[in-house]
């Protein structure tokens, strides 16, 4: 309990509604962008107002402009649409990918989960038409044999091989843990063309591991409690046990970690745009925003605006990360 | 050592070693992998080093046919005519069934291993220079900005922690301003501290590197300034925070109570008694402090354009000059790999029952 105090502002009354409040403005903020009437369009460059600071005479830009014109409240407001869209998505689909494999590597973990001989000889043969490796007719044969077999012959027949789950699903984040995510990111970034739905996918690549071992660990723990016994010795199927007993309690650190997750791909998003290897430039970001002020020394506000919405976005999900923490957090 | 027991160091020797290889071959598959991706992808002429801008549409516009030799040559230069793997898969004719071609050793993923282990990384697309003269080349800028900046850290960190538990009025905001130092990335600081700091048109006190020029020594020094602070701001938070925690947690057991109860200061308690044990669950973090700090460059050499590892791996990045990026890869890999190594031995000098 004590390990939440690190926060100062947590204290304070009502920290929890204002990080709640702030979460809530900008995805309000980024779901209604195109419906407010801003006076200036995104990536559009006014060359009659290049970097004017916030209400500059003379100009409707509030926020002022970037060094190509743009204007900078409309680029913060699509922006956030961008950090929303690609950090929220990205950080969603890497917690229940995580979730899956993590909750399935603790509770099979390497011998749990064995398959009839029929099935791996069905599962061979398939792989093996499927790649067109020298044989192949023969193959299909085999694999068609084997279906039959396990169909048929259901679990009556014969030796089941174990399938190496927890090994797998380690040895993944062992891979994807070798070097740091930011070097692993620009890494991928620069072998892969790069489009919104391609950085998701990098971005969920390298994030699910996280998630996985902290949801393998739970599941460790809870697959020793009597209920998940119980649940056994009552003749549930071992999948029913673990998606309707198990996985539910094994997913509780979650709620600790994913705003953690989600403020941490936040920041490598907009540490990528400013780069200038994730996004191409034309789509807003606040990163690449930020990464217009070195070409301007005196423009302040364009580190502010986009500085200052990142720090608080962040700040905001750390406190909730926090604050529901029971032990030290992460 | 002594009460550690006859049998005790062979264990922790084989533990390291299982841990060490195992990262080392996280770290083989890692890059392979890379290799493989990058070189599956068809390699554009900017890719080749063809696309010199000026030169390259006058040719190209001449004869198509002198730049599809170029092409060749250039893919024959940089051994990009031979298959990809080991077996591959020849796309087929009409009436063909497509089928598996073995391609022995004749192939770019073996040479690119045989060469690896000869301690040859390859040559860059983009120059033709050798990749390890150019990582050593950044090696030279970054390794001691980011060797002083985890040094720094860890002290700064240690001493904030240390300070900490006896309990200061300062701990509530130093605690609340460490939250948020941690909550600000990296390349935010960064940008705010550049134009802060080191701009002609506010407060001008460490002109960055370009500005100062390389030759004089003693202001590239303290060009490096700015960047140092940037690192060890961004590292310390979290160090800080995890190493308060800890401490405090130990400051609560029944040991730390009966040194105070015997009249011991704080300070000496933490001192002589509980720093040694709060240390052990934050190693990890200390693992992973010269990895994170390689990646830290990425941001920081690219907004200070200091000549380093971090900025030569972004530029590979921007103009996929591949063989850079997978020997980059490597050796940070290999960094981390050393950092396994150096905690390995601190935890056992932390704690000699550690196995």
């Amino acid at each position: 309990m004590k390990a939440s105090a690190p926060i100062g502002i947590a204290r304070a009354r009502g920290g929890r509604a204002l990080a709640l409040g702030w979460l809530a403005a900008v995805a309000a903020l980024a779901a209604l962008g195109p419906l407010l009437p801003l006076a200036y369009a995104p990536a559009q460059p006014d060359l009659a107002h290049l970097a004017t600071p916030p209400l500059a005479a003379g100009s409707a830009h509030w926020l002022g402009t970037d060094p190509s014109g743009r204007d900078v409240l409309a680029e913060m407001i699509f922006g956030a649409r961008t950090a929303v869209g690609i950090s929220l998505g990205a950080a969603v689909l890497a917690t229940a990918l995580g979730a899956l494999l993590g909750g399935a590597a603790g509770f099979w973990r390497n011998h749990g989960w064995r398959v009839p001989w029929p099935a791996w000889a069905a599962a061979l043969g398939a792989g093996w038409w499927a790649l067109a490796l020298p044989g192949a007719p023969a193959a299909l044969v085999g694999a068609g044999l084997g279906l039959a077999g396990t169909l048929l012959g259901g679990p009556r027949w014969g030796r089941r091989w174990p399938v190496p789950l927890d090994a797998g699903v380690l040895g993944a984040t062992a891979l994807l843990g070798a070097v740091p995510r930011l070097v692993l990111v620009v890494a991928l970034a620069g072998t892969l063309p790069l489009t919104p739905g391609g950085l998701l996918a990098v971005l969920v690549l390298t994030a699910w591991p996280g998630p996985a071992r902290l949801v393998r660990a739970a599941m460790l723990r809870v697959t020793a409690q009597p209920f998940v016994a119980a649940a056994r010795a009552l003749g549930l199927p071992a999948g029913r046990v673990w998606w309707r007993q198990a996985l539910p309690h094994a997913c509780l650190p979650l709620r600790t970690a994913f705003p953690l997750s989600l403020a941490s791909l936040l920041a490598l998003e907009s540490t990528l745009s400013f780069l200038g290897i994730g996004l191409p430039p034309e789509v807003p970001s606040w990163g690449h925003l930020l990464g217009t002020a070195r070409t301007e020394p005196t423009a302040w506000w364009l580190v502010a605006a986009p500085g200052g919405a990142l720090l608080f976005t962040i700040l905001a999900l750390q406190y909730l990360g926090r604050a529901r923490g029971p032990g030290p957090a992460k | 050592m002594d009460h550690a027991g006859g049998r005790r160091p062979v264990a922790v020797g084989n533990g390291i070693f299982r841990r060490a290889g195992r990262a080392a071959l996280a770290v083989w598959a890692l890059a392979s992998l890379l290799f493989l991706l990058s070189r599956w992808a068809p390699t554009s002429d900017a890719a080749l080093g063809l696309t010199e801008p000026t030169e390259m549409q006058a040719t190209a516009a001449e004869t198509p046919g002198a730049h599809q030799l170029a092409q060749r040559a250039a893919r024959q230069r940089l051994g990009l005519d031979v298959p990809l793997f080991y077996f591959s898969r020849p796309v087929a004719g009409p009436g063909q069934r497509p089928g598996w071609h073995w391609n022995g050793p004749r192939n770019q993923y073996h040479r690119w291993l045989g060469a690896l282990l000869r301690g040859d990384l390859g040559t860059s697309f983009r120059d033709g220079q050798p990749v390890a003269a150019r990582l050593a080349t950044a090696l030279l800028y970054t390794l001691p900005l980011t060797g002083t900046a985890a040094v720094l850290a860890l002290a700064v960190a240690l001493a904030l922690a240390a300070g900490l538990a006896r309990g200061p009025w300062w701990r509530r905001p130093a605690l609340a301003a460490l939250a948020g130092l941690q909550a600000l990335p990296l390349f935010v600081l960064a940008t705010g501290l550049l134009l802060l700091l080191a701009n002609p048109d506010a407060l001008n006190w460490f002109p960055t590197y370009e500005q100062a020029g390389a030759e004089d020594g003693l202001v590239a020094l303290g060009a490096c300034l700015l960047p140092l602070a940037c690192l060890v701001l961004g590292a310390v938070p979290e160090l800080a925070l995890q190493l308060e925690a800890s401490l405090a947690h130990e400051m609560r057991a029944d040991y730390a109570v009966t040194a105070r109860a015997k009249g011991l200061s704080v300070r000496r308690v933490v001192r002589r008694h509980a720093l040694r044990n709060a240390l052990l669950p934050v190693l990890p973090l200390v693992v992973d402090l010269l990895p994170a700090l390689v990646a830290g460059a990425v941001v920081v050499e690219t907004i200070f354009s200091l000549p380093g590892m971090g900025r030569l791996l972004a530029e590979a990045a921007a103009t996929r000059d591949y063989p850079v990026l997978v020997g980059g890869v490597l050796l940070v890999g290999a960094a981390r790999l050393l950092a396994l190594l150096l905690a390995d031995a601190g935890a056992r000098w932390l704690d000699p029952r550690v196995s």
